[in-house]
């Protein structure tokens, strides 16, 4: 793979491992409003913020890559319902070992992954809300210098563009009928 | 010619003597007269007495299911204290079972919500002009009810009073800087529907995102499937939720289960500037700052060939997408939200008993920082700064989407039939209203009752609860007495619209006369 490739898939990436990402710092920064040890925010932080950025990211590959249609929930709910319980174990395994020194996975790793799995449909639709507010922004930075995202890119600009092409020819019609009825209303004016 | 007598082209449109006119009243579509000089024939629609609505081309429906819409704003105001604090409350008082009363509410919520959209894209009209087609008392009513209910600044309160508790700023600065913000931004935004759906949707998805992570860091298997569970024991009523302490409070929290008062009304409005259905005939209202580039808003709605089969494909399409925000943004986030609330105060009260009793006790503020509390001493301090956290952000998102909301539904009930207000236009009557209201807010936060945040919330429930059963009457005479037939609401709707007014206005009523109490 070459570099340039790389590079044009991990900008993909950026605004789902952006969104991924959000729930670490936020954590991190909550810990320390309230008066936390800063190593043990950080910890906190990184632990959950690192498997969800890199799943956020993921998705945003797949999106890139066309295996995913923007706007459509069903996919990011399958998605999630995989991703957010590996995430959260992860979590309690590398909160462990940063903050004690040793992993500490939940008692009842089954019973802890298949409450996260029915966790993962509210992060899901947070995440793809969300993703659709961001990506098309983001993707119109990049879309020059990138073809993928140029592509998706596109879906967007195609659907904009029809909502707006609409707009406009109602807005024209509207127009066309007042020109129509202003005549009428100067003679009226004119007329004894 | 006697072209002074002539009457202007939209008051020909009203006044149209075709010989297809019906009697007055009877809606029909039938040929008017329009026109200037060049005189043409044009189809309406008439409703009411009201002036008769020309027939346009309904738009295309969205290419595809998209996420985004103006559901946005009906999330932003329904997912407030009935979410976050009432049902929580409830289900540690009575278990998670009295949840299928949740259930009842916000499924009833969302028939609602499809309902108010039906008549919204069929005509770019709000419900309220609706109303008023049918008997413009009914519209007064809500002109009227609207100004009681939502001029007061209580759903600041809640939110501001959190904001303190995690930084320190005294709730009332808060709440007036909060107050003064938002009438600042919105008179300077270009187009406020626009502006708002993008803040508001990026708040939403940070409270979704947000209440999901929380959840299920300190949630249990077992919180979530009593919590689910509890939904489906219908016509469980525990020993003590009938009395005089316990049901006006049920009652409340039905009330509040979603978008409670005149929220769903206003949601009609949103659609039409979102440009949904025959709404995308009406122009947007428009910031203080661009009242200058606002188009004439028509003096009523359209409405579309229902007798044209690729018109009614396009409305199918329509619903389609109406459906899809109503299930899974409005439902399913309305779900999510409350059950994450619930997860967290049973894992308040698990790690704290005197939690739960505090909870139980009915202090609002007490409660919801003692959940807070709960959470720092039981080894997760991270939840005390969220949880407070989200309580604020749900106070932002209901003041952004209310004070909108409450200036876009009075100017517009105010521009189309207060007589000489049109000459303002709409833009400046909202900037109006909502300057109104801010100014009203900041002298009670100053000056008003000072017993404490939320206080000033549970005096004006009644007319909210009642408010909420006189429009499911009003939705079920809007729109089978004021729509074409083939795109009237069928058994199945007008069965459940009418449930929604027996079970709003009886639980209501039932409260008062039995107990002498209105809701809690």
């Amino acid at each position: 793979m070459t570099t340039n490739r790389m590079r044009e898939l991990a900008e993909l990436a950026v605004p789902g491992a952006a969104i991924g990402a959000a729930a670490g710092p936020v954590a991190m920064a909550m810990a320390l409003v309230v008066s936390q040890p800063v190593d043990w925010a950080a910890a906190q932080g990184l632990a959950l913020g690192l498997p969800l950025a890199l799943l956020g990211g993921g998705f945003g590959l797949l999106l890139g890559t066309g295996r995913v249609r923007p706007g459509v929930f069903a996919p990011a709910a399958l998605y999630w319902f995989l991703g957010f319980p590996l995430a959260r174990l992860l979590h309690e395994v590398l909160a462990g070992l940063l903050i004690a020194g040793r992993p500490a996975p939940p008692a009842d790793t089954l019973g802890f992954l298949a409450y996260q799995a029915m966790v993962s449909f509210g992060f899901a639709l947070g995440f793809t809300w969300l993703h659709e507010r961001f990506a098309p922004r983001w993707l119109h930075r990049i879309r020059a210098h990138n073809p993928r995202a140029d592509r998706l890119y596109g879906y967007y600009l195609r659907h904009a563009e029809a909502q707006w092409q609409t707009r406009e020819n109602r807005r024209r019609a509207r127009a066309d009928r007042r020109v129509v009825r202003q005549p009428a209303l100067s003679r009226t004016k004119g007329e004894s | 010619m006697e072209a002074s007598k002539k009457p202007a082209p939209s008051q020909q449109v009203g006044s149209a003597t075709g010989s297809s006119a019906p009697p007055s009243g009877d809606p029909s579509i039938t040929t008017a007269t329009v026109g200037g000089g060049a005189t043409t024939q044009e189809r309406v629609w008439r409703a009411g007495r009201l002036e008769p609505m020309p027939i346009r081309e309904l738009p295309d429906p969205p290419p595809s299911v998209h996420l985004l819409g103006p559901t946005v704003f009906l999330v932003a105001l329904g997912v407030g204290m009935g979410e976050a604090y009432m049902w929580p409350r409830l289900v540690l008082v009575f278990g998670p079972e009295i949840r299928w009363l949740f259930l009842i509410g916000v499924t009833l919520q969302a028939f609602v919500m499809l309902e108010m959209a039906r008549y919204a894209m069929a005509t770019g009209e709000s419900i309220f002009f609706g109303a008023a087609r049918v008997f413009k008392p009914l519209m007064w009513f809500f002109f009227t009810a609207a100004i009681l209910v939502y001029i007061w600044p209580g759903h600041l309160s809640t939110g501001a009073a959190a904001f303190e508790q995690v930084t320190g700023i005294p709730w009332v600065v808060t709440a007036i800087v909060g107050l003064i913000a938002v009438g600042i931004i919105f008179s300077l935004a270009s187009v406020i529907y626009s502006l708002l759906e993008n803040v508001l949707g990026i708040l939403i998805g940070v409270l979704v995102v947000g209440t999901a992570v929380a959840a299920s860091l300190v949630g249990q298997w077992s919180d979530v499937t009593a919590t689910l569970g509890g939904m489906f024991h219908f016509g469980y009523f525990p020993e003590g939720s009938l009395s005089k302490t316990w049901f006006p409070v049920l009652v409340g929290a039905i009330a509040f289960a979603g978008p409670s008062g005149m929220q769903q009304m206003w949601y009609t409005l949103h659609l039409r500037d979102s440009g949904a259905g025959m709404g995308a005939h009406i122009p947007k209202v428009r910031g203080l700052r661009a009242a200058g580039d606002e188009e004439e808003m028509p003096s009523r709605g359209f409405m579309f060939d229902t007798d044209n089969p690729a018109e009614m494909r396009k409305w199918k399409g329509w619903r389609r997408w109406v459906t899809f925000d109503a299930l899974l943004l409005f439902w399913g986030v309305t779900m999510l939200v409350t059950i994450s609330f619930t997860v967290l105060a049973r894992t308040a009260a698990r790690e704290n008993p005197a939690v739960g009793d505090i909870i139980r006790g009915g202090d609002r503020e007490a409660s919801l920082t003692a959940m807070a509390d709960a959470f720092a001493s039981a080894g997760a301090p991270v939840l005390h700064g969220i949880f407070l956290g989200f309580i604020a952000l749900i106070g932002l998102n209901a003041t952004l989407g209310l004070f909108d909301s409450f200036s876009r539904g009075q100017s517009d009930m105010t521009y189309h039939f207060v007589p000489g207000a049109k000459r303002f236009g709409v833009s400046k009557l909202y900037a109006g209203f909502l300057w109104g209201v801010i100014t009203f807010g900041i002298v009670i936060l100053l000056f008003g009752p000072a017993d404490g945040p939320g206080a000033i919330l549970d005096v004006l429930a009644f007319l909210s609860t009642f408010a909420m059963g006189a429009y499911c009457v009003v939705l079920l005479l809007v729109n089978n007495r004021m729509l074409p037939k083939p795109i009237r609401p069928g058994i199945v709707q007008n069965a459940v619209i009418g449930f929604g007014a027996v079970f709003y206005l009886g639980m209501l009523f039932y409260s008062l006369i039995r107990f002498g109490v209105v809701v809690d």
